[in-house]
C-alpha cells in the first residue's frame, strides 16, 4: 500500500483552541477517502495543513513522501477545491478555467467543457456575480478536470441542488474509474457519498475518532428496538452510541455486535436494524453519546 | 444498496440473482467493474471486490483483454447453494414470526398449502425474491 | 496500519514554467491591468485637453496665455497609485486563489513581483512614448503638458521612462508590504505598517533638522538629474520586496 498523505501526531492550535488535535492517519493511493465530521470539527484546517496552506503547531505531514510546505514538486500534483475559494477581482469562469489549464499538468480541457455544459455554468460572468451553486460548480469542474494525482474536495457543493450534486458524484466516479487517482472528500452530506467511499476518517473537535475502511463500518453498529425493559436488558454493558425511548418503547444504537448477538436479539423479540454511516457518525459525534436508556 | 451488509456482497448477490433467474445466461458477459460502479454509484474498488468473490467461487471467469463471463455450470451451482440456504434464510424467520403469533407448525403448513394453491403461478418458481 | 511503500515524487515542474504561471495568472483576465488603464489615461487626458481648450478659447487663443500656463499637471500620477492598488489586490485575493491552485508562496511572490515590475515598466513606456508625441505636437497644439509636465518637460525620453518605472515600482513594492502585512496580521499589521511609516518620516525629518541638512538636501535635489535622484527608490524597492516575501512566506490564506 502506498501512502499519498501521511500525517503523524499533527496538532494545530489557534490560541488555546486545538483545531486539529494530535491526528495520525494515512490516505491511501487511488482510494476515495471520506473526511467526515461536523461543521467546525477541523476538517478544513486539516486539509489546509496537508496542502501546506496552514502551518502546523506540531507533528509531521508527508505528501507524496515529502514535506508539503512550499514544495512545488508535491503541491503541483495536488488540487484542493474548497467551498470558500476566493477569486481575483473581475475574474470570470473562463479565466478560472484558463489558469487551471496552465497550472494542472494533467488538465483535460475537453472534459472541462463537457462538465461546464452539464452543470450549465456561465463562463462569461464574473465569479462574484454567480450564485453560490454556480461558483461551486466551477470549483467542481476544476477539481474533476484537473485530474490531479491528489484531489481534495472540501464541501464543494454549497448551493448545488440535489440534481447537480448527483451529477458531480456520477462524473467524479466515472472519471475516477477511468483515471484512478487519490481523492479526499470532506463532507457532512454523508448519506450521499457513503457508497463512494473506500475509507472513512471521522474528525470531531479536532480529534480523529474513526479511521476505518468503509466496508468495516457498514454493519459495525446496529439499532435494537423493542420493549423498554428488553432493550435495556440487552444493551447493558454494551457500547451504546445512541439511545431513545417513547413510552414503553425504546431504541438504542449499539456498536460491535456479532451476527450471533444480532440473531440472539432478534430471537428475543427485538427489532434489529442496520445503521447507516451517517447515523453512525452522528452517534459518534453528537456529544451526547453513551447515554443510558432513560428509565 | 442497503445499509446492513457490505456493498461488495450485495453486488455479488445482484449478479448471482441475474445468473439464477436466467437474465445472465452461462457464457454471457458480466458488466465491467466501471459499469457496475457507475450503475450502483459505488466505489470501483467495492465493485471489484464483489466480482472477485464470484471469480473466486468459479461462477465468473475473466478473459484477459475482453471481459468477464458467466462460467459454465454457474446457474446449477447457485441453485444448489440457494436450496441449501433456503431453510436458514426463509424458514427460520418464518417460524420465528409464526411462533410470535402462536401459529403452530401444522397450522403453518396448512397456510402454505392454501397460499400455494391460490397463487397464480406454479409452486417452485425460482424467484427473484430478495433473500435476506 | 503499515506503510509499505512511499511514492517516488517526480521532479517539480521547471522553475521557469512555475514562475511564468504566476505571472500569467495575473493576465488571465487582461482587462483590468493591460487594457483598462489606457482608457483611464485617455479619459483623464481628454478631460485635461477639454479644459485647456476652454481656457484658451476664453482667453482668445493660446498666444494670450502665459507660456507655462499648461505646464503643471499631475494627471499622469494616477497610474502610480493604481500600481499600489494592483499590488494590494495581488497579495490578498489573488494570493489566496494561487495557493488554492497549489502554487508555492515563493513562486507566486517572485512571479507577482516580476509582473508588477513589468506593469510599471509598461505604463512608463506608454507615458514616455506619449510624451514624445506631446513634444512633437507642441503640447497637442495647445502648449499643454500632460505626459511630461513641469520639471519633466525637457527630460530625455529614457529618463522619463526610468523615472516613472522606478517610482511606480517603489509604490507597488510599498503596496506589497502593506498588503502582505494585512494578509498575515490583519488590522494589527496595518497599524504596525502605518505606525512604522510615520515614525520613519518623523525620524528622517528630525535627523535632517538636527544635523541641519535641509539645505544640503535641497541643493542635492536641485543640482542632480532627476534620474540620479530617482535611483534612490531602487534600494527602497528592493528592501520592500524582500520584506514582503519575508512576511508572505508564512502567511496563510484565511478569509
Amino acid at each position: 500500500m502506498t501512502a499519498i498523505v501521511e500525517v503523524t501526531d499533527l496538532t494545530k492550535r489557534y490560541g488555546s483552541l486545538a483545531a486539529v488535535d494530535d491526528a495520525s492517519f494515512v490516505v491511501r493511493e487511488h482510494a476515495i477517502t471520506g473526511l467526515l465530521g461536523r461543521n467546525g470539527a477541523g476538517k478544513t484546517t486539516l486539509m489546509q495543513l496537508i496542502t501546506g496552506q496552514e502551518l502546523a503547531t506540531s507533528g509531521e505531514i508527508r505528501l507524496f513522501g515529502q514535506h508539503p510546505l512550499e514544495n512545488a514538486a508535491v503541491l503541483s500534483r495536488t488540487c484542493f477545491i474548497k467551498e470558500s475559494q476566493t477569486y481575483p477581482d473581475g475574474f470570470k469562469g473562463e479565466h478560472v478555467l484558463k489558469v487551471a489549464s496552465w497550472v494542472f499538468p494533467h488538465w483535460d480541457e475537453q472534459l472541462a467543457r463537457e462538465l461546464v455544459d452539464e452543470f450549465r455554468v456561465p463562463l462569461d460572468r464574473r465569479m462574484k456575480k454567480l450564485s453560490r451553486g454556480q461558483a461551486s460548480a466551477i470549483g467542481v469542474v476544476v477539481g474533476i478536470a484537473s485530474r490531479a494525482e491528489l484531489t481534495i474536495f472540501d464541501e464543494p457543493y454549497a448551493g448545488l441542488d440535489a440534481v447537480a450534486r448527483q451529477a458531480f458524484y456520477d462524473r467524479l466516479l466515472a472519471d475516477y474509474a477511468e483515471h484512478p487517482r487519490t481523492i479526499v472528500m470532506s463532507t457532512h452530506l454523508i448519506d450521499e457519498v457513503a457508497d463512494l467511499l473506500e475509507h472513512v476518517l471521522v474528525i470531531d473537535e479536532g480529534r480523529l475518532i474513526i479511521d476505518a475502511p468503509a466496508e468495516e463500518l457498514r454493519g459495525s453498529a446496529t439499532t435494537i428496538a423493542g420493549k423498554h425493559a428488553d432493550v435495556e436488558a440487552f444493551s447493558r454493558g454494551r457500547d451504546v452510541l445512541d439511545a431513545d425511548s417513547l413510552g414503553a418503547f425504546a431504541s438504542v444504537t449499539v456498536a460491535g455486535l456479532t451476527p450471533a448477538e444480532r440473531a440472539a436479539a432478534a430471537a428475543a423479540g427485538l427489532e434489529v436494524g442496520p445503521v447507516s454511516l451517517q447515523q453512525l457518525v452522528i452517534g459518534r459525534t453528537r456529544g451526547t453519546a453513551r447515554q443510558e436508556v432513560a428509565s | 444498496m442497503d445499509d446492513e451488509r457490505p456493498i461488495f456482497l450485495q453486488v455479488a448477490e445482484l449478479i448471482e440473482n441475474q445468473i439464477v433467474d436466467g437474465s445472465m445466461p452461462e457464457g454471457a458477459q458480466v458488466p465491467s467493474i466501471n459499469e457496475l460502479a457507475a450503475f450502483h454509484r459505488i466505489n470501483p474498488a467495492t465493485a471489484l471486490k464483489g466480482v472477485n468473490r464470484l471469480v473466486d467461487a468459479g461462477l465468473v471467469h475473466k478473459q484477459r483483454g475482453i471481459g468477464m463471463f458467466v462460467s459454465p455450470g454457474a446457474r446449477a451451482r447457485l441453485l444448489g447453494q440457494r436450496r441449501e440456504a433456503f431453510a436458514e434464510q426463509y424458514l427460520r424467520p418464518l417460524l420465528a414470526e409464526a411462533a410470535k403469533l402462536s401459529i403452530g407448525p401444522a397450522e403453518l403448513a396448512e397456510m402454505v398449502r392454501q397460499e400455494a394453491g391460490s397463487a397464480a403461478g406454479p409452486a417452485g418458481v425460482v424467484g427473484t425474491a430478495p433473500h435476506v | 496500519m503499515t506503510v509499505v511503500a512511499l511514492p517516488t515524487a517526480p521532479p517539480a515542474p521547471p522553475i521557469g514554467r512555475r514562475l511564468w504561471n504566476a505571472v500569467r495568472l495575473h493576465v488571465a483576465n487582461p482587462w483590468p491591468t493591460l487594457i483598462l488603464p489606457w482608457f483611464i489615461f485617455a479619459a483623464i487626458f481628454g478631460l485635461n485637453l477639454a479644459i485647456w481648450q476652454i481656457i484658451s478659447i476664453a482667453a482668445g487663443g493660446t498666444q494670450n496665455l502665459d507660456a507655462d500656463a499648461f505646464d503643471y499637471n499631475g494627471g499622469v500620477t494616477w497610474v502610480l497609485f493604481f500600481l499600489v492598488a494592483m499590488a494590494v489586490q495581488a497579495m490578498s485575493l489573488t494570493f489566496r486563489f494561487a495557493l488554492g491552485l497549489g502554487m508555492t508562496r515563493r513562486d507566486y511572490y517572485v512571479g507577482t513581483v516580476a509582473y508588477l515590475a513589468g506593469l510599471a515598466a509598461m505604463y512608463a513606456v506608454g507615458i514616455a512614448v506619449l510624451a514624445q508625441v506631446e513634444r512633437a505636437t507642441d503640447g497637442w497644439g495647445l502648449g499643454g503638458r500632460f505626459f511630461a509636465p513641469w520639471f519633466l518637460a525637457d527630460l530625455p525620453a529614457w529618463q522619463l521612462w526610468y523615472l516613472n518605472a522606478a517610482v511606480g515600482l517603489m509604490l507597488a513594492m510599498i503596496g506589497t508590504v502593506v498588503a502582505t502585512m494585512w494578509v498575515r496580521w490583519k488590522a494589527l499589521g496595518l497599524y504596525t505598517f502605518f505606525g512604522a511609516f510615520a515614525v520613519i518620516l518623523v525620524a528622517t525629518g528630525w535627523s535632517l533638522t538636527v544635523s541641519e541638512s535641509w539645505g544640503s538636501l535641497g541643493r542635492y535635489l536641485t543640482t542632480h538629474e532627476p534620474a540620479a535622484i530617482v535611483s534612490w527608490t531602487l534600494p527602497v524597492s528592493l528592501l520592500c520586496g524582500l520584506l514582503g516575501f519575508a512576511i508572505l512566506r508564512r502567511a496563510t490564506p484565511r478569509a
